[in-house]
């Protein structure tokens, strides 16, 4: 499974998750580019990312920092 | 790389995102840099994937990572090893000793990177980088908890000081993640001995088992109330 993510760094947070199926990967790269040039244009700063692993739950425990608050990965550290 | 953009274009287009100056084409031309790592990325996740590990991927380096590197390190874009990468989680070091060692059997050529020898600012874990179809892709492969610092760190950069993973950003927090990266380590190292005098003994070797756990619940411990102080601080 493809994952078109953005994200919002400063507030940490998933702005919008978009899935694909691994066979959609050069509609969700166009999609990728496309909001990127739209943010590019309104000068707005905009981290959009693909991602992929095999479902929603290994997605959020391999790429954690996207959805985890600084207090839910620091207590999973104990 | 895209066959109309050479490599001094490519490092062009570098120079103008380090400055923040790129054009609409610069960024469909990264892209197009980008997506030339697709086919290498997508055969390496299907390796690791068939190896029936625990992986994700990113088969490209957001604009924004790219640009933060080449301010950070002063690099060119076409130097860049890690657009592509696949993370794979391992439970513990002995488990991610034999992944490693399967994927240098996999990958003779793969230049690997030992993080928990030298730690780079804290940060744990062995990298490889594996060369494919002449496309570079980094596979860093973690152990949960190295994996969990690691997170809470790039979190911590992204939401506080973007330095603090690199070692930079409020003195105790740094020091506080430094101080918890040790006491992984340490924990990780009693781990993996409680295994191996586990798998050596053929009777029960009470003494220094029981020695070996009594360090291992120890270390738990530290490892609780050093949560607990980062939890304090972060907040």
């Amino acid at each position: 499974m493809i994952y078109l993510i953005r994200y919002d760094r400063k507030a940490g947070k998933v702005v919008t998750l978009k899935r694909f199926h691994s066979s959609d990967r050069a509609c969700a790269q166009r999609e990728r580019l496309t909001i990127e040039l739209e943010f590019h244009k309104s000068g707005v700063p905009c981290e959009v990312v693909l991602l992929e692993a095999a479902d929603d739950q290994t997605l959020e425990r391999m790429h954690q920092r996207y959805f985890k608050s600084p207090r839910e990965l620091v207590e999973s550290l104990a | 790389m895209p066959k109309k953009l050479t490599i001094s274009q490519l490092n062009k287009i570098g120079e103008r995102l380090r400055k923040g100056s790129e054009s609409e084409e610069d960024l469909r031309l990264l892209d197009e840099f980008r997506l030339s790592f697709g086919p290498a990325y997508q055969q390496t996740f299907d390796v690791l994937n068939a190896l029936g590990l625990k992986t994700g991927g990113r088969e490209g380096k957001t604009t924004e990572s790219i640009r933060a590197k080449l301010v950070r390190e002063g690099t060119r874009l076409s130097k860049m090893q890690d657009i592509a990468g696949c993370r794979v989680e391992v439970d513990h070091l002995i488990q991610q000793d034999l992944v490693v060692s399967d994927l240098k059997a996999r990958w003779p050529q793969a230049r690997i990177y030992d993080r928990r020898v030298t730690p780079s600012s804290g940060y744990r874990a062995v990298h490889l980088v594996v060369e494919v179809d002449g496309h570079l892709v980094e596979i860093q492969v973690r152990t949960s908890l190295q994996h969990i610092w690691a997170s809470t760190t790039e979190k911590l950069s992204d939401v506080l000081d973007s330095q603090i993973k690199y070692g930079g950003g409020p003195e105790i927090l740094r020091k506080h993640l430094q101080v918890f990266s040790d006491a992984i380590a340490e924990f990780e190292s009693i781990e993996k001995e409680y295994s191996e005098v586990l798998g050596q003994i053929s009777e029960p070797e009470g003494g220094r088992l029981q020695q070996i756990s009594a360090k291992l619940d120890a270390q738990k411990l530290r490892l609780k109330s050093l949560c607990e102080k980062l939890i304090m601080t972060v907040q």
